[in-house]
């Protein structure tokens, strides 16, 4: 009973996640007291201070990201986890129940480790696939890590984890959580 | 040991002087680091008031922190300010209310706020015209003049006033009499009017008429009476004659008994105005008589008495606030001009021929105690009017004065024979009143107001939303709107003008609507088109539309004259004048866009609403 509910939640969490910003920016730089640009990753695309970094990765030849076509992808492997994760919570116990909660947070959470790797290659292409004519000439190539600051010439960017990613991360836990939970063959929780 | 007597008096002048040398001229070094600390606000850190001077014959308002001193910001009013984009076309709204009213200059003397429960709001401050007889509100959520207000029926705008303790009116002093038809052959004596302008529509409800020179303005803090003093009820044409009388007046005019007489059309109209003749409809006006030729006219914060300085005489005035009765005229010193207040029941009147502020107490002036002068300090030079902080309003802080001199002489390096003006900050906390330090302006605030920041700084934007005719970054264009008009939609963000080439032909009366789209704070941009004698400049956000005469054929570039960016020297472009009979077809930016566009011809608009 207990792993049904596990997973229903995990389904709410992941269905929820949606109406979330995914990732986070945050850019601070001395001529910027007080007013810290922000930017969002969300299912529609990036919103935010969207015009002013645009206006200053110019200067460095940061080609911005008008179009993510791996949010679309995103979107729909987001529903079908929720579905997914919804059906585990509704299956019976039995080892048909067990195996599809295994690769249901299985499912969950390569999706997770995919969607880190293609935010990384994203950011990897921000700092590299630049334009070679940019007005400012003493910007080397950088890479933002996923999470955590980076020194982009004047400003310091941060990258991490938005509401909607923590909200996965934690459906990704009650998942994995449940299948620990699962009764085995004889009945008793799994050590 | 027998010390020569010559070497025992070199050794007593050399002590002395070298103890003369450590105190400096003035003040002692530990007085001097006192003082420091009190007006010191380190980089970064925010000051506790503005302060809002006149610019006197510059025509605008200066913006400045206290305790700092540091100008923070000129407001143009009445002259066209290139540098702020203010009133430099044609096209633009306050300059054509500047041309319409008078001209493209004034000389401001009178900073007043607009007030809730007899406290600063925040919404507007009014600023007269002096030569003009004009009135102007400046917008304090943007900090700009918003409507230019030509005052009928009478010549130069002198005190002004708002009426306590909710700005139900603008009270505004006619100075300079006329006769009363306005016909320069009436032989009868010259008159002036008192007007009460509406402060939301910005009009004349009517005027009263004063015989004599409508000089300063204050009102009753329960909104009863406006008070002016009036010098010259001699009525006298030149100076010899206007300092006859030994008594001239302040005239006491009832708000509530003169709406009641225009409500039932006792006015004259003049040029729209309803004009109360108070011969004519007793009890709106009061004559109180104090020695002649007075000046300034101050109502205690607590509303009690109005306390009229006598300029000529040595003393002030302390007229009953209620039932209009003298109650005292205590000397004060030479030349009393005006006076603010302290929390603590002490009134600082300043001293013209002094040069000095001296600090009494009203209670035992009031009561003729012989000890009502509490202290005097020295002001560098000739003071006018002084300010303390909430000193014009219910409740003053107590805190600070400003002394607003007319010269400065020695106080600062010689810069040639044009001196600056000098405002001296001082410390009124205590007993005994503390000059803590000075600061040069432009010409020539001449009196002051002020709002704590704690109030007024959530009120300020510092960015305009965009206008509902503003250009939108992607919509701009350049279409031939007839044979020989061509309408600019433009934009500009760091570091470009989109469009960066217009092409336009001798003849062409161009109309350029820019926006700035930026929407970061303090990111301004210029456009100059030198050779046709535009400059202007635009706050984030802001719109402004110019028209102009394309000129002889030729290459003219418009670059930006506010530094924006790394790329501002390049943030430039071209104007393309083709001779009159060119065969060269003429360049559509944006043609395809263009096919359909239909352009209204625009006003200068912002966001401000």
């Amino acid at each position: 009973m207990k792993v049904r509910l596990l997973y229903a939640a995990a389904a709410a969490l992941v269905a929820a996640a949606l109406a979330f910003p995914l990732w986070g920016f945050a850019m601070a730089a001395p001529q910027y007291p007080d007013e810290t640009l922000h930017l969002q990753v969300t299912r529609a695309g990036i919103v935010g201070d969207v015009q002013e970094v645009s206006t200053l990765q110019h200067f460095i030849g940061v080609r911005f990201p008008t179009e993510l076509p791996e949010l679309t992808w995103a979107t729909a492997a987001i529903v079908a986890l929720a579905g997914l994760l919804l059906l585990g919570a509704l299956i019976g116990g039995g080892a048909v129940g067990r195996v599809y909660r295994v690769l249901c947070a299985a499912a969950l959470v390569t999706f997770l480790v995919a969607s880190a790797a293609v935010v990384q290659t994203r950011l990897y292409q921000v700092g590299h696939d630049r334009d070679p004519n940019a007005p400012l000439r003493s910007m080397r190539n950088f890479t933002p890590p996923l999470i955590g600051p980076a020194k982009v010439g004047n400003f310091t960017v941060w990258s991490f984890p938005h509401a909607g990613a923590l909200m996965l991360l934690v459906a990704a836990g009650l998942a994995v959580y449940g299948v620990r939970l699962q009764p085995d063959s004889s009945g008793k929780a799994a050590a | 040991m027998k010390r020569h007597p010559f070497l025992l008096i070199a050794a007593t002048v050399v002590a002395t002087l070298a103890s003369v040398h450590s105190m400096g001229c003035g003040a002692s070094r530990s007085a001097r680091s006192l003082a420091a600390e009190k007006v010191y606000v380190a980089p970064g850190e925010l000051d506790k008031y503005y302060a809002f001077l006149s610019g006197g014959q510059s025509g605008s308002v200066f913006v400045v922190g206290v305790p700092s001193g540091r100008l923070i910001r000129e407001i143009p009013v009445f002259e066209p300010r290139a540098a702020y984009g203010y009133a430099m076309n044609d096209n633009d709204p306050r300059r054509q209310e500047l041309v319409a009213t008078g001209g493209v200059w004034g000389d401001t003397h009178h900073p007043i706020l607009s007030e809730t429960n007899g406290m600063p709001d925040g919404k507007y401050l009014w600023i007269n015209d002096l030569a003009n007889g004009r009135l102007a509100r400046i917008r304090l959520d943007y900090f700009e003049a918003d409507r230019i207000l030509k005052l009928p029926n009478m010549q130069g705008a002198h005190g002004i006033a708002v009426v306590s303790p909710n700005t139900k009116y603008i009270v505004v002093n006619g100075e300079f009499e006329l006769p009363t038809d306005g016909l320069v052959t009436n032989p009868a004596p010259y008159t002036s009017v008192v007007s009460f302008v509406d402060p939301d529509s910005m009009q004349v409800k009517f005027q009263v008429r004063v015989n004599g020179n409508i000089d300063i303005a204050d009102t009753s803090k329960d909104g009863r009476y406006s008070f002016s003093t009036v010098y010259n009820l001699e009525q006298g044409k030149d100076m010899g004659s206007m300092i006859q009388y030994d008594r001239d007046a302040v005239a006491a005019i009832d708000i509530p008994a003169a709406e009641k007489a225009i409500a039932v059309g006792r006015g004259e109209v003049r040029n729209g105005v309803p004009i109360l003749d108070p011969e004519s409809n007793p009890g709106v006006l009061t004559l109180i008589p104090v020695p002649k030729n007075p000046h300034g006219i101050n109502v205690t914060p607590d509303g009690r008495y109005a306390i009229a300085a006598g300029k000529l005489s040595p003393t002030v005035t302390i007229i009953d606030a209620h039932t209009l009765k003298i109650i005292a005229e205590p000397e004060v010193g030479l030349g009393p001009l005006h006076t603010t207040f302290d929390d603590r029941g002490n009134a600082y009147t300043s001293l013209f021929l002094d040069s000095q502020v001296v600090k009494w107490n009203i209670d035992k002036a009031v009561k003729g105690a012989p000890d009502y002068i509490v202290d005097r300090i020295n002001v560098h030079y000739n003071i006018g009017h002084l300010q303390a902080v909430g000193g014009d309003h219910m409740h003053p802080a107590g805190d600070y004065l400003i002394a607003l001199n007319k010269l400065s002489k020695d106080m600062y390096v010689p810069v040639g024979p044009d001196l600056p003006e000098n405002q001296e900050i001082i410390d009124i906390s205590g007993e005994k009143m503390k000059l803590l330090a000075s600061f040069p302006t432009p010409p020539e605030p001449h009196d002051a107001t002020f709002m704590a920041v704690s109030v007024l700084k959530p009120l300020v934007h510092q960015t305009y939303t965009p206008a509902d005719d503003a250009v939108q970054a992607g919509k701009e264009r350049v279409v031939r709107t007839a044979p020989h008009a061509v309408t600019v939609d433009m934009t500009l963000i760091r570091s470009a003008y989109t469009p960066d080439k217009l092409e336009v032909r001798e003849g062409d009366q161009v109309t350029l609507k820019i926006t700035n789209v930026e929407t970061i704070r303090d990111m301004i941009h210029g456009f100059a088109l030198p050779d046709h004698n535009l400059n202007i400049a635009l706050a984030p956000g802001y719109t402004k539309t110019i028209t102009f005469d394309a000129g002889k054929p030729g290459v003219y570039w418009f670059y930006c004259t506010n530094f924006c960016s790394a790329l501002h020297l390049e943030m430039r472009g071209r104007m393309l004048v083709q001779p009159k009979d060119s065969t060269v077809t003429l360049t559509d930016w944006h043609a395809a866009a263009n096919v359909q566009g239909q352009v209204v011809a625009g006003v200068p608009s912002t966001g401000a609403r």
